[in-house]
């Protein structure tokens, strides 16, 4: 094989791999607004990592002890 | 819980990298002030012989501005912002604690060895990646460090969930170490001097013409990601809701925003080699890229302003709202910019012109600089545990330092597209209408402008870094720590 | 993937390290080999080019002159033919520059000569007023490094396979023969100059950088 037909068999090569990424990303997307929605598990509430900071203050999401 | 109580965060280190980043901003930012003075006045150039000409002082204004103070900035942030979201203290371990200071001192080692020896003309005329490889060593051990103290920490945290300020402060740790190595990929010369008495320090890259362009502007582009962007987009996303009390408007979409800018910020850098001797396709691919990147840089930058929605009056009330809230607004300016300049028509007349250092300044100084002394202003409270000294000269220090910013980019922004047109403009007969001399001469105007543009930040920086020292030495002592708003003294 | 990852930072690393690097390795990788071909008849730099090269890099000049002249006939007409890749297949590292405060040098070995360089290097303004440039008069005292020249070419023979010492290709041999052809070499530059230092400096066997960084310059073409 040539230079150029491994070129144009990268260039399809890429280009259905950024298609796949696309899709996967979307579908992310698309789940977690659902899931936020219809409540299964609420993802604002991370933003209270910050506001509620200090060393004494219960975590939002205790870590299990191994 | 109960075991907690006797425990406090620890900021020394965070102490450490306040003091160094403001030290390397005041160094970085003065010796920029001298290289615009000197491309507005070439007088200024021989002051020095060879010590003081544009192209060996221009290396260390970069290399100070970009690893002296912001990567200072982002790493004694990290330790900040790090411990307070993981919920651990780096007092609880005396191994993470000594990595940590080690850290420090190799970075502030480092960083001033590289004002010597770039002082020196050491140099393997990298952009962005000048210092040679003694230097690249160091540099490679104390990242090394910061990634141990990082994922030690997250390893000791006691809250499950990661904020998303750490995952940008993670992203830009593996992006920078990987783009660090590949781009500094030297051989030392001496290894193969035979019984030639050469300097030791002296290395050549081991890629060749287009390959190394490649590499580097990957590099270049690159960095400019993970250090300029990434960490102070996890900045903001901490120090933004953390003064004003309020929540992140959609978490979903920092979220979001976040793994797109990831995948897409690394396909861009093909456009700084637009109709360069790179392939055809990379350099398109550069450009579709970088256009596409405006999607996650405006959600996070719009994430940031619809966080304020409803408190808008904090930003009469307080400057250090008005410090992140411009900030980010620089950031959607510049990421606009960003893409305008990699469309590849538009390239062909920016490229090489002054619009670019244009672009970079109205990030870095609005977006970059901004942010970081709006974080540091806010944990001096918490870390000196008083009161910011004087609210109303950071309210001064706002005003000279946008109108510094307006008056740089402008200039530059006119300068760039008017030279880059004379370069290409014809005369009735075919032949070029301006010698090149001509196109300098005309930038003069602009070259003073921008000038008394980085004048007047040096001196919004002196007056933050005397605003911080004040605080530290003289402000009121508080006896609790404030939760939201930074207390300020009039 | 948002709940299972952030329980694990090591593989949520992973992930964003493979999110982060793919670009990177899908572009870089298929263009690497070709892209380093040398054009027919291209040569090496010689050890006294080669230390210009480094005082070029010393004193930074590729902060204002570019080195890559773009396929326009604005630029073409200004500055000579188009840069071809394979024209810096030798060049490491490569110094395309980002800015061009100063015009582009990559063919100036075609106009400009060393009598030029020598006065614009001493004083640009006396050669081109209204010039931005610094003068470099420090680059009449400074001695050009030899020494770490050779090293570096070297080390592109041992290395790297760039052709030194082939047929019709520039000789390097030892250190000892290196030096004397390259102190050969800086007599002829200086031959053009009038600087009498320089040219007392070279008659004795001693290269300052200006004289390397003419032989560099005017091997630009």
């Amino acid at each position: 094989m040539d230079q150029e037909t491994l070129m144009t068999i990268a260039g399809y090569g890429k280009f259905f791999i950024i298609l796949f990424i696309f899709v996967l990303f979307y579908s992310y997307a698309y789940s977690i607004y659902k899931r936020d929605k219809t409540g299964e598990r609420d993802f604002e509430k991370y933003s209270n990592l910050v506001l509620d900071d200090s060393l004494d203050s219960a975590p939002l999401e205790k870590r299990e002890t191994k | 819980m109960q075991s907690n109580a006797q425990i406090e965060y620890d900021y020394s280190v965070v102490r450490l990298f306040t003091f160094a980043t403001i030290l390397f901003g005041i160094i970085g930012m003065s010796v920029g002030v001298i290289i615009a003075l000197q491309l507005a006045f070439p007088e200024l150039s021989n002051l020095l012989g060879e010590y003081g000409t544009f192209g060996r002082l221009r290396p260390l204004h970069t290399n100070g501005v970009a690893f002296g103070f912001t990567v200072g900035g982002i790493i004694g942030t990290w330790y900040y912002v790090g411990q307070r979201t993981l919920k651990m203290s780096l007092s609880e371990s005396p191994f993470l604690m000594k990595v940590a200071k080690w850290n420090f001192w190799l970075y502030f080692i480092t960083i001033l060895l590289a004002v010597v020896t770039l002082g020196m003309g050491y140099s393997t005329s990298k952009e962005y990646a000048q210092l040679e490889w003694p230097l690249d060593v160091l540099v490679v051990i104390w990242w090394v460090l910061w990634g141990v103290a990082m994922f030690g920490m997250i390893g000791m945290r006691r809250e499950r969930a990661i904020y998303v300020s750490t995952w940008y402060y993670m992203s830009s740790w593996l992006a920078v170490a990987m783009l660090y190595i590949f781009n500094n990929m030297e051989v030392p010369t001496f290894l193969f001097s035979g019984d030639a008495p050469s300097s030791i320090m002296h290395s050549v890259s081991m890629y060749a013409g287009t390959n190394d362009a490649l590499v580097q502007w990957w590099y270049g582009h690159n960095a400019v990601a993970f250090v300029f962007t990434t960490p102070i987009i996890g900045m903001i996303y901490y120090f933004l809701p953390k003064e004003s009390g309020q929540n992140v408007f959609s978490y979903k979409l920092s979220v979001l925003a976040f793994w797109g800018l990831m995948f897409v910020y690394l396909w861009a850098g093909g456009h700084h080699l637009l109709y360069s001797t790179v392939p055809d396709w990379m350099q398109t691919m550069g450009s579709a890229m970088s256009i596409v990147l405006i999607l996650p840089s405006w959600g996070s930058a719009i994430n940031m302003l619809l966080t304020m929605k409803g408190e808008w009056q904090q930003l009469q009330t307080s400057p250090l709202i008005k410090f992140m809230i411009l900030a980010s607004t620089f950031y959607m300016l510049s990421t606009i910019e960003g893409p305008i300049q990699a469309i590849k028509s538009v390239n062909a007349i920016a490229h090489f012109t002054d619009w670019i250092p244009g672009h970079v300044h109205d990030g870095t100084l609005g977006w970059v600089g901004f942010m970081i002394m709006a974080s540091l202003y806010h944990m001096a409270p918490r870390i000196y545990k008083r009161e910011l000294y004087s609210k109303s000269l950071m309210d001064t220090q706002f005003w000279i330092q946008t109108t510094g910013i307006v008056l740089y980019f402008t200039s530059m922004w006119i300068a760039g597209i008017t030279q880059g047109m004379m370069w290409r403009a014809y005369d009735e007969y075919g032949s070029l209408l301006y010698s090149f001399i001509d196109t300098v001469e005309v930038l003069h105007p602009y070259y003073t402008l921008r000038a008394v543009g980085g004048t007047f930040y040096l001196i919004g920086f002196l007056m933050f870094a005397y605003n911080m020292f004040k605080t530290a030495t003289a402000g009121r002592v508080l006896d609790k720590e404030p939760a939201n708003a930074s207390p300020m003294a009039s | 993937m948002f709940h299972w990852l952030e329980q694990r930072p090591f593989f949520f690393a992973v992930v964003l390290f493979l999110t982060v690097a793919f670009a990177g390795f899908i572009e870089a990788i298929p263009d690497f080999a070709k892209a380093s071909q040398p054009i027919a008849g291209l040569k090496p730099h010689t050890v006294l080019q080669l230390a210009g090269r480094q005082v070029y890099i010393k004193d930074n000049c590729l902060s204002c002159h570019s080195q890559l002249i773009r396929p326009f006939k604005s630029e073409t007409d200004r500055y000579g033919m188009y840069s071809l890749s394979g024209e810096y297949a030798y060049d490491r590292p490569f110094l395309w520059g980002s800015k061009r405060t100063g015009p582009d040098l990559h063919r100036v070995g075609n106009y400009r000569t060393t009598e030029w360089h020598e006065n614009h290097m001493m004083n640009p303004q006396s050669v081109v007023p209204g010039s931005l440039m610094p003068s470099y008069k420090h680059q009449f005292t400074n001695m050009a490094d030899l020494a770490t020249a050779y090293a570096n070419a070297n080390t592109q023979k041992q290395l790297f396979h760039v052709p030194y010492d082939q047929k019709g290709m520039p000789k390097l041999g030892s250190w000892k023969e290196a030096e004397a052809a390259a102190k050969a070499e800086a007599k002829l530059v200086a031959a053009d100059m009038k600087n009498q230092a320089v040219k007392d400096a070279v008659a004795k066997g001693q290269v300052p950088e200006i004289v390397a960084l003419i032989a560099y310059l005017n091997s630009l073409k």
